[in-house]
């Protein structure tokens, strides 16, 4: 126990404690250790003010944005009888996966304000200005609000989905009007857990970075994330200025998650009561049609016309607004796929998201059971740690570990083993989180029982524990591996030259090559991810099939 | 350590659990004869599970000792903690823990799998567990698609299979309908008796405790309250909580009048005159005393019965009808004393009647 707890406190701490260092390193600027400390670094990050504004600008405008689309949908799918509920539900979690970076490559196309397409139609109408401008504060924000967008929906809805319906009831039979009931008892009722969704969902737009990256760094539009990654990869590199924004960042978010742990874990009243509810459905009439249109909108402007944008981009020799025969071409694809770059990095990903899904796996399932089903001293506080990395952006974890890993003894800098280590380590909630959903639904007893006929414990891991938590495990397989393929914070500051993975190399693309190849890689990416998610299910189901 | 015939198969002793501050179990002390059934008894809280789950081995207790057959599976002198793999029991948990991914036949199979039985003795004894409990043609079923009572049976089947010593019930039939139930307590209890098992059961069901146990531990906040059999638990509670909690009963307390002139004789007179005669069961007879009276044991009569003692005149508060059973909630001096009987009564609410009871059945406690 005491070695599982410093190996997972090494993994999170080590890159932390650099981090920190680094910070508050005032000395000579190229001796390591640090000669003097000092809070220097913090004084002159205050310089840079328009920075921390543009942050919180941008994170504000992004969460009130998403909230709002979180919050309209969640209470048309849950609360009235809007027309196909179960498709336009599964359709809601799609802009998730479509994540901001593909969004923020789509929309650019769509409102860059010289040549995205929308701006070209606007001016072949004979206006001479641009409708949009997707470079904007506010463009970012909208880029960020539609694929979070989705998360907020999932949090709320789950809120809403969870509240008696007869408490609203009883408040009916006593007298209250329609509006007083909503006014008086559904929306108290349900604050806490849009609170709860708030903090969390504006904490991860303060760490996000894909979107601002691609969408403000050409128009030199800095947030807090582009800030840090541009002083670190610019020469010279300004290493403890970064590390000063990266803690200040970090500080901040660790502040909200901690508050939205006191909020949820104080249960939101009684709405959360672990019991399923069916909660009441208004008959809102003609008006259905109505909320449905705005559903269906969300989805169209998340998922069809980015990745339609990209597509339609992808097959252009110069990406247009208006379609003809001789712009036709499919030799982005043919380029995309012949770049040995290209192809090597699509390889190196896939290898290294199934490396870091298996041992992921293993080890987060290892980690959910010592802590919710051991009874070893010690795990309240493994659980903090494992949850840590949830704290900081990806983005900032591995500045810190590449600023621990080129003094570490063991010369992996620069290796796929330091992007594995990385993975495996901001990843790890994640897996946690999925794990632990299944084995709180298991019965104890289950594996007691086979405990009490006689079995070794690792009889009834093979036996008992493993079978039943299949489900879960094959889930906390696939998200991390997807996860994996597409991470770009941790990965764009940690892959050397001869460890080059997928995401990085296709915003490399964009800022170096054509936007027509970089749209084609990115679909390539999302259709080898779509194909593997098939495989995997093809599988997973014949598994099931033949095992039980 | 070796098997001597004469141990009590299971042995606990001056057993303590406390997690943190609480104290779950307070050093209590019991043992069951081999083949005897020993029940649990206390209402939600007392201890009985943790008890039984440190008989298990599923819970690492406090202090004490635990013997198993003689021989010693926990002694926190010696330090010993035998794993509960190793504990060679068996145990009916109260969520059944049919394990859902197995056929019938695998869930009863898997102790046997663990000590290697195979081939056609797997087969045959995985088919007489499944017999004994009359589920032999479900054997090639999904374990997910049984039914409560169903999956009870094979959870039993299952315990039963690899012939262990002792088993262990974790109260079983709790989530069973009140007509299975019944019908299980039966079924159970013949299997028990078949098979010659020791077991260890925990229940808070008193009827459950009563028609299966050799013997009965009632226990209430950690410790043991009274320990006997059914019928000496039930006729001869020794304290308020067991009077109470095992059947119901009218408490009366009162100031003693006389005591030992027939040596098991004791008369009390309560706060408002009234004069009430029981039996002391040979207990400490001090200045005030508790009677405990059975409402079962009550009678009502419309003229005065012919008895010297324990008759009071009554008037009637309430009647409850409750099917195989009126209650009936009489005025008796300044309380009320809840009467039950089994025939339908003429008696209406504000109706005078007479009261008696024998005071054989007027049981004193200790305090």
């Amino acid at each position: 126990m005491v070695a599982v707890i410093a190996v997972v406190a090494g993994v999170v701490l080590y890159p932390v404690f650099f981090l920190i260092q680094a910070a508050l390193d005032v000395g000579l600027p190229d001796s390591r250790p640090p000669t003097a400390y000092g809070l220097d670094n913090f004084v002159k990050a205050l310089d840079y003010q328009t920075i921390f504004l543009n942050t919180l600008a941008v994170a504000f405008a992004a969460t009130l944005m998403a909230l709002l689309f979180g919050f309209a949908t969640a209470w048309i799918l849950t609360r009235t009888n809007v027309p196909f509920k179960r498709t336009l539900d599964q359709l809601m979690t799609v802009p998730y996966y479509v994540t901001p970076l593909l969004g923020a490559l789509a929309w650019s196309l769509l409102g860059a304000p010289e040549s995205g397409f929308i701006n070209q139609l606007w001016r072949s109408f004979g206006n001479s200005d641009a409708l949009i401008d997707i470079t904007s504060p506010w463009g970012i924000a909208w880029v960020m609000a539609l694929f979070e967008g989705s998360v907020a929906y999932v949090m709320i809805g789950a809120v809403m989905q969870s509240m008696d319906p007869a408490l609203e009831e009883a408040s009916q039979v006593l007298g209250g009007g329609r509006l007083r009931t909503i006014w008086r008892v559904t929306l108290p009722l349900v604050a806490p857990g849009v609170f709860g969704a708030l903090i969390f969902v504006f904490a991860e737009m303060l760490g996000s970075f894909s979107a601002a990256l691609v969408l403000g760094t050409p128009s030199r539009f800095y947030v807090i994330t582009t800030a840090i990654y541009q002083l670190v990869s610019q020469y010279p590199p300004r290493i403890p200025l970064a590390a000063a924004m990266g803690v200040s960042l970090f500080v901040v978010m660790f502040g909200m998650l901690y508050l939205y742990r006191r909020i949820t874990s104080r249960g939101s009243y009684v709405t959360i009561s672990g019991k399923a509810f069916r909660p009441r459905v208004m008959d809102v009439g003609w008006l259905r049609w109505m909320l449905f249109g705005i559903c269906v909108i969300y989805v169209l402007l998340s998922v069809v016309l980015p990745v339609g944008t990209l597509v339609y981009a992808s097959v252009q020799k110069l990406a247009v607004a208006f379609p003809s025969a001789e712009n036709f071409t499919l030799d982005n694809f043919r380029q995309a796929l012949s770049i040995n770059a290209v192809r090597t990095a699509m390889a190196n990903s896939l290898v290294l998201a199934a490396v870091t899904a298996t041992l992921g796996v293993v080890v987060t399932g290892l980690l959910t059971w010592i802590i919710l089903r051991s009874r070893l001293p010690g795990r309240g506080a493994l659980e903090y740690l494992v949850m840590f990395p949830q704290a900081v952006p990806r983005l900032v974890f591995a500045f810190g570990m590449m600023w621990a890993w080129l003094v570490f003894p063991l010369p992996i800098y620069g290796t796929f083993w330091v992007l594995l280590i990385a993975y495996l380590t901001v990843f790890m909630p994640l897996g946690v989180r999925t794990i632990s959903g299944v084995v709180m639904q298991l019965d104890k007893s289950l594996d007691e029982c086979g405990q009490v006929c006689g079995a070794t414990w690792l009889y009834r891991l093979r036996t008992i524990t493993v079978p039943l938590l299949r489900p879960g495990l094959l889930a906390a397989w696939l998200l991390i591996f997807v996860a994996s393929v597409r991470e770009l914070g941790a990965s764009i500051l940690l892959m050397g030259p001869d460890s080059k993975v997928m995401t990085p190399a296709i915003v490399e693309a964009w800022f170096s090559s054509s936007s027509e190849l970089t749209a084609a890689m990115a679909l390539i990416q999302t259709a080898v991810i779509a194909v593997v998610m098939l495989l995997f299910q093809r599988l997973t189901n014949r598994i099931a099939d033949h095992g039980a | 350590m070796q098997n001597q015939p004469s141990a009590p198969a299971i042995e606990v002793e001056d057993l303590s659990i406390r997690y943190g501050q609480v104290t779950a179990v307070g050093g209590i002390s019991f043992s069951a004869a081999s083949g005897q059934q020993l029940t649990l008894l206390g209402p939600s809280g007392c201890g009985k599970t943790s008890t039984l789950r440190a008989v298990a081995g599923l819970e690492r207790p406090t202090s004490g000792a635990i013997r198993i057959g003689g021989k010693t599976v926990y002694d926190s002198g010696k330090n010993v903690n035998v794993p509960a793999e190793q504990r060679g029991m068996s145990m009916v948990f109260q969520s059944y823990a049919i394990w859902p991914h197995m056929t019938v036949f695998e869930n009863v199979a898997y102790g046997l799998r663990v000590r290697k039985v195979g081939g056609s003795e797997l087969k045959e004894k995985v088919q007489h567990a499944l017999e004994l409990v009359k589920m032999d043609s479900y054997a090639d079923r999904n374990a997910s698609q049984l039914s409560g009572g169903q999956q009870q049976r094979v959870a039993l089947a299952r315990a039963c299979a690899f012939s262990p010593t002792v088993l262990l019930f974790d109260e079983p039939l709790s989530n069973l309908d009140a007509k299975l139930r019944s019908e299980m307590r039966i079924e159970l209890r013949e299997l028990q008796r078949r098979l010659a098992v020791t077991s260890l059961y925990v229940t808070h069901d008193l009827e459950e405790a009563l028609a299966m146990s050799d013997q009965i531990v009632v226990m209430r906040d950690g410790a043991i309250e009274q320990s006997g059999t059914p019928s000496e638990i039930y006729s001869y509670p020794r304290t308020a909580f067991v009077a109470d909690f095992v059947g119901s009963a009218n408490l009366v307390t009162g100031t003693v009048i006389a005591a030992g002139t027939d040596e098991n004789r004791v008369a009390i007179r309560t706060e408002d005159g009234a004069v009430l005669v029981g039996v002391t069961r040979g207990r400490h007879v001090g200045h005030t005393a508790t009677l405990s009276l059975r409402t079962v044991h009550l009678h009502l009569f419309e003229k005065s019965p012919p008895s010297d003692s324990n008759v009071w005149p009554v008037v009637i508060r309430h009647v409850v009808f409750l099917g195989d059973i009126s209650q009936l909630h009489v005025q008796w001096g300044d309380r009320e004393l809840i009467v039950r009987q089994t025939s339908a009564t003429s008696l209406t609410p504000g109706q005078g009647a007479f009261l008696w009871i024998d005071a054989q059945q007027c049981i004193l406690l200790e305090t």
